[in-house]
Parts: structure tokens; C-alpha cells; sequence
């Protein structure tokens, strides 16, 4: 017989849904495995946490993330948010909060909640609508932002501080554009190239004499989201300190640096609660016994490997990780586990329209469930994150808020099922109970 | 309202007008051209990007074959840096007549269009992903030709001799003093207003538009009968040489290759209007059989997108009066005065991009004679600017170029190696307030992205470079994303769809486009 490795639970997907199951469910006592063939999607977003910022087609944000899930789950009953309830989407925030807390990035916090969605500056000038953020983001809130210089790097193409004051001033925001040099000795620096550089005090205390001689009499400063990857709550207070003013993140075009802090700081809470990761594993075969899935076998680096485990959580993402595919016949499949989808257009229904701002048919594409988030067909499978059918995230501002609420939640499921307990938020470690709405 | 005075006013700006105001140009006509959208924003910028050999024609239109080796072979030398010399097969399939090889075979030879017959083995190794089951293939001159390239060197050429070339002016009316057309009366889209243009002979180079322009001076009976054909990028070059199916041409026979993609083509299908874009789901997947026919597989290649085109195919109402001079049966060289009375307007239409030379020389020729002022041709043996060293377009050119120079510049679109310098110059050079004419001009977001990662860049340069104000940049971006997305969606699938659904979480997401700031947003 070929070998294989045993755990309570494998988690398909290292994305925030999947490493936020993976980790509750290690938390809770269980033996853990996530396989994922890259490392997701966490690292390429912005690093806020939208929830529920608006209803696709109106212009107007949704002012309160706990009221857009609701008027969300009321006009699509098969939203993800109609199967997770507010409550559970108010406890995986709450847990985020505590776990980014208590991870290796001492002073690294994220604020929040459900009650009021901030408006943070985009790298084109808008306000997102959006429900938590690092501490490095907040003095972006548009609430409290009066004078503001905004101030780029040449280096840093993703990034048009111009762009971002004019239209910030269409907003009624008064925005003045700069640019101070941070030279790496070529053209092109990544945000990542140039966040690693300023994790170096000299590189960074140079900047911020540069920063203090054009910020002039802003009473606040943006700057893109470079604010260092080890050091970044050292960046962002020295930057603070020099300039005696607020100093906020702007998140530009992938890879994005606040994207990789959290990603490793949940996987650094993975490691903690003691579950397995093995990245570069894609999953290409599977084996079933009935309604089971019994066993899962990957491409690692060209050699297979087998995983058993008792149960199963599908958080592998959408279309665009490649865990759903679309033919060129326009037949749609779940390339992972081949379970059946839900959300499809109709047969002969157009899957696109010609106008790109429209709601696309296809967009709502999923991995079909049952309320409890378990596969219809797969008994011992349960589904988390992108992989849900039912709602446009990247319409809605709802991404993280689905994928980590849902991956809590299954979490919950697929402990009972394993006869783990998982802790309950109120007794988790350390919880800021700042910003969280009640 | 604005008067302008010149010898020679060209309508269109696609090949056939830029290549006649050259021609007018260095033969010291002074010469306004016109073109209401940018240059070769017609039929020249939505074709399939095939030099031809004439091999396609030698069986069905032997004189069109002949014309395209002779144009061939000048357009080497003139346009060397338009050009890529990929060179060309045409593969007998097994779904296509064998008896047609020996046809094609001596078509060739009587049309003088170069042509050997290799064994299917070294074709094989050739194009290692053709069909394993042809059974003849024979190597063509075929290339690839860059029509951006191409009409922006013929633009500067007749520049530099002294033209005008004013984009974004639509002619509204043609000017006329009793049975002479006297000029025409352009609107000038950017700035809103009407340009008066006096000229002694009016050139209405439209292509399938030409029957339009004809009607303003009240001529019937200019019919172009546009025909629609689609064409898709695939995202590698799935052949090295321009491949040809070996039969009568029909729809989706032929697969060139052009820079870092290839494309497959076309379809003919009629059509009233000329600004018909339409792309039916029917003929995408019937192009994917097609296409399967050529290289197996073909379905699980990453398609970038779409476009359609609309030949100029020309049809005259009134054949049996006309000046037979000049006409060959590929293009149709109209003088008004001798077909309807109508003095001091020339129409030239139909023809293949590939002849463009050609029309533009004959059409000169009868400029000349109009004007009495009779100058030789010298766009044969005179270089277009940049095709000076005779050299072709070398794939991996710009590569060697963008790495020399990494450290000092920054590159916009990774996908096409477009520096912000390029982008800058360009910007300074047409004032442009569209992404996607720098598209044209450099081929920013054409890649396998499709301006996912650059369109925001050349916003943001745009409006930080230029006096472009904010919510024009915004505009110039969300307008490039629709128009883009017109030719990505009908093939959308697979790898294509994993990028798009990306690009829809960097523009919705990351960037929000759909809720850009207008008054007082934030308060
Ligand atoms: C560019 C970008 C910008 C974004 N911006 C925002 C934003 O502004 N706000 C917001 O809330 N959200 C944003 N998101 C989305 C957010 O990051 C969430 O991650 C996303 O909603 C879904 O997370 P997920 O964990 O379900 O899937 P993903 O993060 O996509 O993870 C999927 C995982 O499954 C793995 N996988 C796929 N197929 C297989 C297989 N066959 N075998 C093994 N593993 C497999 C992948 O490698 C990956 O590890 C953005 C995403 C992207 C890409
Ligand atoms: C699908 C397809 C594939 C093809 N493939 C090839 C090929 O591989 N090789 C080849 O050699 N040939 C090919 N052809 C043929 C070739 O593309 C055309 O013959 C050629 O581009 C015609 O150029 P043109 O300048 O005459 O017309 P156009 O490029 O259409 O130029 C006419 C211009 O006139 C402008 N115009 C219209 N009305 C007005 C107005 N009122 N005021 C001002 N301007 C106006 C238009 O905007 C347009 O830019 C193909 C054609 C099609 C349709």
C-alpha cells in the first residue's frame, strides 16, 4: 500500500480562510495538516479587512458592516453571509484582533469592528469602505483627515501620489502631492524591496529627515504601504515621532507588504497552536469511500504524497487560484475535489456581459453547500473562503470578512466533528475589546 | 472655426491614407491628412498582421498574388523594421483537399510568388505543435508586419516632409464650388471645434467607410460592402513561421505569429455597417475547431482576446463606366471626374494591407496628373524613418534593449517592456488622453495581463506628467478597462479567466474603480 500521511483534519488552501480554519482547529487539540500549492491570496490584498462595504451598483458605502450583511443576505438569500450570521463574523473579528496581538510582530494591531466601516485611502485617491486595519493604516481614516500630504517614491511605480491628492481633494480632502527619493540603485523597487530597506534604522532615519523636509504643514502624511516588513510598528512610530504628526499606509498594486505581515502572522499562529504546512503541494487526485473523501494525494515538487484525514476543509479559492476552472466550451468544474458547483447561469445564459461594470453572470460561481458549509456530495468535506458560491466580493468589499469568517466557522463544524473543542472567543488570550462593536 | 489650406487633403489615417500622405509628401505635395479617431484605429489596427507572400491568392486571384510578392519584397526593404521575417508555411491538413497542393503549386510559379515544397518530417521540426498528420508543406515568403509600427513611420516620414497629420478630426462635409470638390469641413474631437480645410484634390482613403465620404459630395453608387471577420490573440507563439492551411482560403486558415503571441484568423462575414465590431459566440468557438485543425490542443491554449475587423471589399455600381487604368481587381482607384463629374476627389479603397504602397502610388500618380504636375514615386526605394539599416524586427529585441538599461529605466508594462520614458515621449508627442492610444503606439497592456498591472501606472504618469486633470486620468482609466474588456470576454476561459478574475480584484479591490471620488465624498 502507498503510503500516506494521517491527521484529524487537512485544510486544502493556505489562504486566510484556510489558515484561519487550520489554526482554530489546532487550537482546539486537533492534529492539523494544510496542504496548499501556494501560498494564497493573503499576501497580494491590501491587508484591511472588508466585510460588507457595498451593495454592487450603488454608489453610496455601506456605513456599517453588521447592517451590510444584512441588507446583503436580504437581497441574496444564497449569500456566504446568510450561511455564517453576523455573530460568527463578530467573533472571527474579534479572534483576529487578539491572534494579530499576540503574533510576532510585537506592536503590530489591527483596530475595527462591525459597527462602523473606516474609509481608508486607496492608491487612486478613493476612500474604501472598509471594516478592520493595522494600526499602520487608521490615521488614513478619512473621518479624522484635514491637511494631508501624500508623498511617493520614483522608485515605486505602484504608486502616483498625484493621482491620489487631486482626486483626494475632489473629495473635499485637502491633499497636497510630494516625492522623496529612496534609492535602491535602480529604476524599479518593489514596495517589498523598499519595505525591507527601511527595516534598517539608518535607511529609515534618512528618510524621515527627507519626509520632514516636504511634508510642510500637513497635519497628516500617506505614504505607500512600505512601511517596513519586520520593523514595520518601528518604521511607522519613529516616522510618527520625526514628524510629529500622523503617517498612514496606502496600499498599492500587488505584492503587497501589510498582505504578507498578516500572512505571517497567521502562519506563525499555525506553527504555534502546533499544525503542519506544506506549501508547493497541489492537489491533483483523491480518493472516496461512498459519500468520503478518503484520501488526497498532491504533486509535491514531482514526487506524490498521500494525506488521509477524517475530514476534510476545501479552502482552495476561486478562479483565480486555479481551483476552479472554466473550459473553453464555457463549462465550469471544481478542479480540486471535482465537486458540483452552485451560482452557474443557466445553461445557454451568458456568462459575461460586454459591460465591464456590470455584474458579470459568472461571478457568483462556487462550490456547492449545504447550510452547515459541508459539499453537497462529499459528507466529510467542509468548504471555506473564495471557494463559497453566492456573493462578489471584490464588488461587495466582503472578501476577508467571508474567507476568515467562513474558515472560523468551519473550524467550529469540523471540531464537533472530530470531537475537538475549540476555545471560545471570550476566553481567548488577550482580546482587545477596543473597536469592537458589541 | 479654423481654415487651413493645402494641396492634397487625405481622408483616413489607416495604411492607405498615411502611405498616400507619404508618398504626396515626398514628392513636395504639401498634404494635410485627416483621421477622426487615432491613426489606425480602422481596418489597418484590426487586421491579422500578415505580410503576404501572395501564396494565399495565387489559385483564387492570381493578380492580387502578384501584387502582394512584388510589395513583398519592396516593403522589406522600405519598412524592414515593421517588418518580423518569420517566414511562412502552407501545411496540407487532413481535412483539407489534397488535390489543391499541385493547384497551389503552380500558381506560384506562374504568379512568381517563391515557394518550395520541404519534407513533412522538417516541417515537423519546424512546428513541432502543427497537426502530426499533414501530409505536404511548402515554405512562402510570408512575414509578420506591425501596422502600428508601420503607420506611425509613415506619419513622421510625411512629417518630416512637411505634412500635417491631425488625429481626432472627423470630416462632417466635403467643400464643393459648382462640380469641384474644393476641400472639406473637419471637427476637431479633442478641442470642439469645426477646421475649414481648403485643398485642390481630396483624397478619401476610408476604407469601409469610403462610400460614406463619397456620399457627402452627393456620389452614389460607392459601395463598399463591409465584410466582418474576427481574429484571436493566443497568448504564445504556438508557431514560429506564419502557417497556412493548403486549400481555397476560408475562415480560420491562417495562424501568424507576432511578437510574444500568435494569432488565428479570420472570418468573412457581411455586414451593413462598418463599425460593426460584433464578435458571435458561434464563430469564436468555430475559429477554436479551426484552430485545433492546425495545432491539437489548441481549446487548452490561453486565449488574450478578440477583435474584429471589416474589410473594405469594394463593389461598383457603376462597372461598366469605369476608368479601367488604374483598377486592378484587389483595390479600387475612383476618379470622381471621369466616373461622376465631380472634380477634386479621388476615392481609393479595398486592397490588402500588404498593398498598400502600391495604392498609395497609384493614387498619387492620378494626384499628379490632376495637379499637372508630374512627379516620380520614391516611396520604392525610400526608407521609411527607423527602417533605415534595412534590418527586421528581431524577436527579443526589445528584451536585450530593456535589460541593458534596467538600472537607469523604469518600465511601465512588463508584458511589453514599455518604458516611462517611451510613455512620456509619446505623451508629450500627441497629447493623447487615452490609454488606449498609447496602447497603439507602444503596446502597453496588450500582454498577457492586459493592463492589469500598467493601466494604473499610465494613469497616474499621465496625470502627473501632462495637465491632464484627476478625474480625466480616471476616466482615461475606466475607459481603457471597458474597452479592453469588449475583446476579452467572448474568450474567456481557462488561464485568461484566472488573470481577469485577479485584475477584478486589483481594480475593485485594491483600487476601487468603481467608487472614484467626486464632490465632497468624504465629508
Ligand atoms: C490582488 C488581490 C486583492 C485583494 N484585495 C482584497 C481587498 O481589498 N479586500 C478584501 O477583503 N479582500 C481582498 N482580496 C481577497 C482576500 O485576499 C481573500 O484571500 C480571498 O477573498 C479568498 O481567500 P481564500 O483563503 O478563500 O483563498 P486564497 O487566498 O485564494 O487561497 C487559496 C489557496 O488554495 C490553494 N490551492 C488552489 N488550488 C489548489 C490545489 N489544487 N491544491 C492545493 N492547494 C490549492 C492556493 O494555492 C491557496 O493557498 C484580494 C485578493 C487578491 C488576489
Ligand atoms: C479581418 C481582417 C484581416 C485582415 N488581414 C490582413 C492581413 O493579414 N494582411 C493584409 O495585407 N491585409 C489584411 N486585411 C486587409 C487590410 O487590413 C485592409 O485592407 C487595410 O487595413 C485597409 O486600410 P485602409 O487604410 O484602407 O482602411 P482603414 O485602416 O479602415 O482606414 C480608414 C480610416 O478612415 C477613417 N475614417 C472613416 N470615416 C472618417 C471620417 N468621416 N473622417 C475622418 N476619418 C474617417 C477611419 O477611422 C479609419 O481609420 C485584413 C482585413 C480584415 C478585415
Amino acid at each position: 500500500m502507498r503510503g500516506a500521511l494521517r491527521s484529524d483534519v487537512v485544510v486544502i488552501g493556505a489562504g486566510s480562510a484556510g489558515l484561519t480554519a487550520a489554526i482554530r482547529l489546532a487550537q482546539a487539540g486537533a492534529q492539523v495538516t494544510v496542504i496548499a500549492k501556494g501560498s494564497g491570496s493573503t499576501q497580494l490584498a491590501p491587508g484591511w479587512i472588508d466585510v460588507a462595504g457595498y451593495m454592487p451598483g450603488e454608489r453610496a458605502p455601506l456605513a456599517s458592516p453588521r447592517r451590510g450583511i444584512e441588507r446583503l443576505v436580504a437581497r441574496w438569500p444564497d449569500h456566504p453571509y446568510a450561511l455564517l450570521g453576523v455573530q460568527a463574523v463578530k467573533d472571527t473579528l474579534a479572534w483576529l484582533l487578539a491572534t494579530v496581538a499576540a503574533g510576532p510582530l510585537a506592536g503590530y494591531t489591527y483596530s475595527g469592528g462591525l459597527d462602523a466601516n473606516m474609509r481608508l485611502v486607496t492608491a487612486l485617491g478613493g476612500l474604501r469602505p472598509s471594516a478592520c486595519a493595522p494600526v499602520t493604516f487608521t490615521a488614513g481614516e478619512a473621518a479624522g483627515l484635514r491637511r494631508v500630504a501624500i508623498v511617493g517614491v520614483p522608485a515605486l511605480r505602484d504608486f502616483h501620489p498625484r493621482l491620489c491628492a487631486d482626486n483626494l481633494l475632489a473629495a473635499g480632502i485637502e491633499a497636497s502631492a510630494h516625492s522623496v527619493a529612496l534609492d535602491l540603485g535602480r529604476a524599479d523597487a518593489s514596495a517589498l524591496a523598499l519595505a525591507r530597506a527601511l527595516d534598517d534604522t539608518r535607511a529609515r532615519r534618512a528618510f524621515a529627515a527627507s519626509l520632514a523636509a516636504v511634508v510642510g504643514a500637513s497635519d497628516a502624511v500617506g505614504l505607500p504601504a512600505i512601511l517596513g516588513l519586520h520593523e514595520a510598528p518601528a518604521v511607522h512610530s519613529e516616522l510618527q515621532e520625526r514628524l510629529g504628526r500622523p503617517v498612514f499606509e496606502i496600499p498599492t498594486l500587488p505584492p503587497s507588504v501589510p498582505g504578507l505581515r498578516l500572512y505571517e502572522i497567521l502562519r506563525h499562529a499555525l506553527r504555534a497552536a502546533g499544525g503542519r504546512l506544506v506549501l508547493g503541494a497541489s492537489v491533483v487526485s483523491h480518493e472516496r469511500s461512498g459519500e468520503r473523501v478518503t484520501r488526497v494525494d498532491t504533486a509535491t515538487a514531482g514526487s506524490p504524497s498521500g494525506y488521509e484525514a477524517e475530514q476534510y476543509v476545501l479552502a482552495s479559492g476561486g478562479f483565480h487560484s486555479g481551483a476552479l476552472e472554466l473550459d473553453s466550451h464555457w463549462q465550469a468544474r471544481e478542479a480540486v475535489l471535482g465537486l458540483p458547483l452552485a451560482g452557474l447561469p443557466r445553461e445557454g445564459a451568458p456568462r459575461f456581459v460586454a459591460d465591464y461594470f456590470d455584474e458579470q453572470p459568472f461571478s457568483r460561481v462556487g462550490v456547492a453547500v449545504h447550510a452547515d458549509l459541508r459539499a453537497v456530495g462529499a459528507a466529510n468535506v467542509f468548504v471555506a473562503g473564495a471557494s463559497l458560491p453566492g456573493a462578489v466580493p471584490w464588488r461587495e468589499a466582503s472578501g476577508e470578512g467571508i474567507a476568515l469568517a467562513s474558515g472560523y466557522r468551519v473550524a467550529e463544524l469540523v471540531a464537533a466533528e472530530v470531537g475537538a473543542t475549540p476555545a471560545p472567543q471570550s476566553s481567548g488570550a488577550a482580546a482587545p475589546a477596543e473597536g469592537v462593536g458589541a | 472655426m479654423i481654415t487651413l489650406a493645402t494641396e492634397v487633403l487625405v481622408i483616413g489615417g489607416g495604411t492607405t491614407g498615411a502611405g498616400v500622405a507619404w508618398d504626396a509628401a515626398l514628392r513636395g505635395f504639401d498634404v494635410i491628412l485627416v483621421e477622426r479617431g487615432d491613426l489606425a484605429e480602422g481596418t489597418s489596427g484590426r487586421f491579422h498582421g500578415l505580410l503576404h507572400s501572395g501564396g494565399r491568392y495565387v489559385v483564387k486571384d492570381p493578380r492580387a498574388a502578384r501584387e502582394c510578392i512584388a510589395e513583398n519584397r519592396i516593403l522589406r526593404r522600405v519598412a524592414a523594421d515593421c517588418i518580423e521575417d518569420c517566414g511562412g508555411l502552407f501545411v496540407t491538413t487532413p481535412w483539407d483537399d489534397p488535390a489543391y497542393a499541385e493547384r497551389f503549386l503552380a500558381g506560384c510559379a506562374t504568379a512568381g510568388v517563391d515557394c518550395d515544397e520541404l519534407p513533412v518530417t522538417q516541417a515537423l521540426r519546424e512546428e513541432p505543435r502543427l497537426h502530426p498528420q499533414i501530409s505536404r508543406a511548402f515554405r512562402v515568403p510570408d512575414a509578420a508586419i506591425d501596422v502600428w509600427k508601420t503607420v506611425s513611420a509613415l506619419a513622421d516620414g510625411a512629417r518630416q516632409h512637411g505634412a500635417r497629420i491631425l488625429t481626432r478630426h472627423e470630416v462632417r462635409a466635403l467643400s464643393r464650388d459648382g462640380d469641384t470638390v474644393t476641400g472639406a469641413l473637419a471637427y476637431d474631437l479633442r478641442r470642439g471645434q469645426d477646421v475649414a480645410i481648403q485643398a485642390r484634390v481630396t483624397v478619401n482613403a476610408t476604407g469601409a467607410w469610403a462610400g460614406q465620404i463619397a456620399a457627402l459630395a452627393g456620389i452614389e453608387g460607392v459601395h463598399v460592402r463591409p465584410g466582418r471577420g474576427i481574429m484571436i490573440a493566443m497568448n504564445h507563439r504556438l508557431v514560429a513561421q506564419v502557417v497556412n492551411r493548403c486549400q481555397m482560403p476560408t475562415d480560420g486558415d491562417i495562424l501568424v505569429p507576432i511578437r510574444t503571441v500568435s494569432v488565428i484568423g479570420t472570418t468573412d462575414e457581411h455586414t451593413e455597417n462598418p463599425d460593426d465590431q460584433a464578435v458571435p459566440p458561434a464563430e469564436v468557438d468555430s475559429m477554436l475547431d479551426e484552430g485545433e485543425k492546425l495545432v491539437p490542443g489548441f481549446r487548452q491554449a490561453r486565449a488574450l482576446r478578440v477583435w474584429t475587423g471589416v474589410r473594405p471589399l469594394f463593389q461598383d455600381d457603376k462597372a461598366q463606366t469605369l476608368p479601367t487604368r488604374d483598377l486592378t481587381r484587389s483595390h479600387a482607384l475612383l476618379d470622381h471626374q471621369k466616373r461622376d463629374g465631380v472634380g477634386g476627389l479621388i476615392t481609393i479603397t479595398g486592397g490588402k494591407l500588404t498593398t498598400f504602397r502600391l495604392m498609395a502610388q497609384q493614387t498619387v500618380d492620378l494626384v499628379c496628373w490632376m495637379l499637372s504636375r508630374m512627379r516620380p514615386c520614391a516611396t520604392g526605394s525610400t526608407p521609411l524613418p527607423g527602417s533605415e539599416s534595412g534590418e527586421h524586427y528581431r524577436l527579443g529585441e526589445r528584451l536585450a534593449r530593456k535589460e541593458a538599461a534596467l538600472r537607469e529605466r523604469q518600465i511601465v508594462c512588463e508584458c511589453e517592456l514599455v518604458s516611462r520614458e517611451r510613455l512620456e515621449a509619446v505623451l508629450d508627442e500627441t497629447e493623447t488622453t487615452e490609454i488606449d492610444d498609447l496602447r497603439r503606439r507602444l503596446r502597453l497592456g496588450m500582454g498577457p495581463c492586459q493592463g492589469g498591472f500598467c493601466s494604473y501606472r499610465a494613469a497616474g504618469i499621465m496625470h502627473a506628467h501632462g495637465s491632464l486633470p484627476a478625474a480625466r486620468a480616471d476616466q482615461a482609466l475606466t475607459d481603457f478597462l471597458k474597452e479592453r474588456w469588449k475583446g476579452i470576454w467572448p474568450v474567456l476561459y481557462g488561464d485568461q479567466l484566472r488573470q481577469m478574475r485577479f485584475d477584478e480584484w486589483v481594480f475593485h479591490a485594491v483600487l476601487d474603480v468603481e467608487h472614484l471620488p467626486v464632490d465632497g465624498d468624504a465629508r
